[in-house]
């Protein structure tokens, strides 16, 4: 659809689609409201702007205090309403581990289907600025072992606009995770609404020798392997958007046309996305690959700061090298 | 305030027997092995969820405390305690669906759920005020929880936000001295709950737990407060818990059995008991009433109990549809 030239295109940051995204659902439901530290004048810009459309009723500048946040952000939306939550950073959804991990998602399974949590919990996520171990994670797969929540993480301003209204409009808790590296990215993206719904692929690349699945940041990095591989190895990469609800038939119909699968994957290797999503693809697609499933993922360390960041966090050559391997070894090669 | 006419002062005697009666009859379900969960008995505490919830809207929102697993709260604010039997039996008919142990949810009254850590009442009771808030309409949100929950820093973060946005918000703090096994004077470092309300710059009261109209002429005054757009209040319960934390547990301090005169003494005080007498005294209650209505409470408890037994479990094959929403 973003690719139609007959659409009015205008060009927009990663940062600002998101924020015209909030802005499109406060104006279409006055339910919605964003609640969090500094969100009014926003250090990365999500919701910069939107005090002075809005109010500071439905902007509100939140004490120090993330239970707080999130518990009145579970409390509101059982109530009625449709919080959006601002962890600022992502790492910050431990401090309100009760709230999100226990309340937000587990409340409407376990008080038998009868009051849902319709929120977003959102926060910048990701490395690559050096910031050390308590301000560079991608929480991603401690969400999915917590079921009752969903998990959204964007590559791209078209999509982060798209799934982000989404998100807004699920009728349940959705963590939103923007990366760091993809703030200043800019896309054209269409004038008039669009909505991606959760849970939906997209091929960001085509390719037959070997499918890359990866998310967020990582889709960048994979893009650039499969560019600087290009004269060699077709690279198809799947960008998943969404963790949870996750779109494994996508997965699942590129392995059986490449055989061959490297997950990458910017979280925690041990018990990781990719060791799910690779079990998935061992279960579901099993016969139809020519070599082992291949992860890239954060080492099973914190992340280190500054020069040492590096050696924690998937890299581009980690990735090419891991794409060259799976191209060049099992059955078929 | 409203004031109690006759009616109101028989009703509160009548839900404070009937929340006395259902709490021995889950904690003899629970001895006979009926009981598919846990129970954390109420006695004691009985005259607070009543004072507090007698005289609420049915709209204000209800966060109860885990004693009696929400009986004398619900009971109070005209919810039926045979919905609460069959949970605890893991029936459909539950107020959970018998899919969530004991936790209550009746969102027609107020009730959207409770979670299983205390003290995070605080911060979703604050969210409930502030939808309230938001909303307009003069709901304000009531919390209950114990002296332990005051432990959490959920109680700062919640009372430094809500007294900041003038939240309506009442938040009961039923101080029984214990947390589990842990008295409140070995792990807390005020004697009072309600003085630590002045550091957030709200009201906060001492109250007799075991008196039903002192908890209730309280309560009423914090609700109105809030109604008024004033803000929370942290009202403190002085009471007794007259059995272990939960059925089946040992009753100690630390590790060291509770005192049997402590226990007693509290128990001359028996908010049923006081409120009887008091009633009687004041001819309100006659000797025959009191009999009737225990009698009837009976046949309640027979009766739920019977239809609890008789309901369906639920379908398993629910369950996987209940984890997202539509």
């Amino acid at each position: 659809m973003h690719r139609d030239k007959e659409l009015q295109m205008k060009e927009l940051s990663y940062w600002n689609a998101i924020s015209e995204a909030i802005a499109e659902e406060m104006k279409r439901d006055e339910t919605v409201f964003v609640i969090g530290e500094n969100v009014q004048e926003s250090p990365f810009l999500v919701t910069k702007g939107l005090v002075q459309q809005f109010g500071p009723d439905r902007v509100m500048d939140a004490p120090l205090s993330e239970l707080a946040i999130a518990g009145a952000t579970v409390g509101a939306a059982m109530a009625g309403y449709r919080p959006i939550c601002d962890l600022t950073f992502a790492d910050f959804i431990y401090c309100a581990a009760d709230e999100v991990l226990m309340k937000a998602a587990q409340q409407y399974f376990s008080h038998n289907a009868k009051v849902n949590v319709p929120c977003v919990f959102m926060g910048v996520a990701g490395a690559g600025f050096g910031n050390g171990p308590e301000h560079s994670r991608i929480p991603a797969a401690m969400i999915m072992n917590n079921p009752g929540l969903k998990l959204v993480m964007p590559s791209t301003p078209y999509d982060a606009k798209g799934l982000m209204k989404a998100a807004i409009r699920d009728n349940n808790p959705v963590c939103f995770f923007f990366h760091k590296k993809c703030m200043p990215m800019k896309q054209e993206i269409p004038d008039e609404e669009y909505i991606i719904p959760l849970g939906v692929a997209d091929v960001k690349r085509v390719g037959s020798d070997v499918t890359v699945v990866a998310t967020s940041y990582m889709v960048h990095l994979a893009l650039e392997a499969a560019k600087n591989l290009e004269d060699k190895i077709s690279v198809e990469v799947i960008d998943l958007r969404s963790l949870v609800p996750l779109d494994i038939d996508a997965i699942i119909n590129s392995v059986k046309k490449t055989g061959r699968v490297v997950v990458v994957d910017e979280d925690t290797e041990c018990c990781g996305v990719a060791a799910e999503i690779g079990q998935q693809i061992m279960e579901l697609a099993f016969d139809y690959l020519d070599a082992p499933v291949a992860r890239v993922c954060a080492a099973n360390m914190p992340i280190a700061g500054a020069a040492m960041e590096k050696y924690v966090i998937p890299q581009l050559a980690q990735v090419q090298n891991a794409i060259e391997a799976a191209a060049g070894s099992g059955a078929g090669a | 305030m409203k004031k109690l006419g006759k009616q109101d002062l028989l009703l509160m005697y009548r839900n404070l027997v009937r929340a006395r009666k259902f709490d021995e009859l889950n904690i003899r379900m629970a001895t006979e092995g009926k009981l598919l969960t846990f129970y954390h008995s109420c006695q004691g505490h009985e005259a607070i969820g009543v004072g507090a919830c007698t005289g609420l809207r049915k709209d204000d929102y209800l966060y109860p405390h885990h004693r009696g697993h929400a009986l004398s709260y619900a009971i109070a604010k005209g919810m039926d305690p045979k919905d609460s039997i069959a949970e605890h039996l893991g029936r459909a008919t539950g107020w959970g669906g018998g899919i969530t142990g004991f936790h209550i949810c009746v969102p027609e009254y107020g009730v959207l759920g409770v979670g299983g850590t205390i003290g995070s009442g605080f911060v979703l009771s604050a969210g409930f005020a502030l939808a309230a808030k938001k909303r307009g309409a003069g709901q304000i949100a009531i919390m209950f929880t114990g002296d332990g929950g005051i432990q959490r820093g959920q109680f700062h973060e919640a009372a430094n936000m809500a007294s900041c946005w003038k939240l309506p918000v009442v938040w009961v703090v039923e101080n029984n001295q214990m947390a589990w096994f842990t008295p409140y004077k070995d792990t807390s470092a005020v004697e009072d709950i309600a003085t630590l309300a002045a550091s957030y710059n709200m009201p906060g009261e001492i109250v007799d737990g075991m008196d039903v109209l002192a908890v209730h002429t309280a309560v009423q005054k914090a609700v109105e407060r809030a109604r008024n757009g004033e803000g929370p209040s942290l009202i403190e319960c002085k009471t007794y818990r007259y059995r272990s934390h939960s059925e089946g547990r040992p009753d100690v301090s630390h590790y060291l059995p509770r005192s049997k005169e402590e226990i007693a003494a509290w128990k001359e005080r028996d908010p049923v008991k006081l409120y009887e007498e008091k009633l009687l005294k004041e001819k309100v209650l006659t000797k025959e009433l009191v009999k009737k209505i225990s009698q009837e409470a009976d046949s309640e408890c027979e009766e739920a109990e019977r239809f609890g037994l008789e309901s369906p479990f639920p379908d398993p094959s629910i369950l996987s549809k209940m984890v997202y929403a539509p």
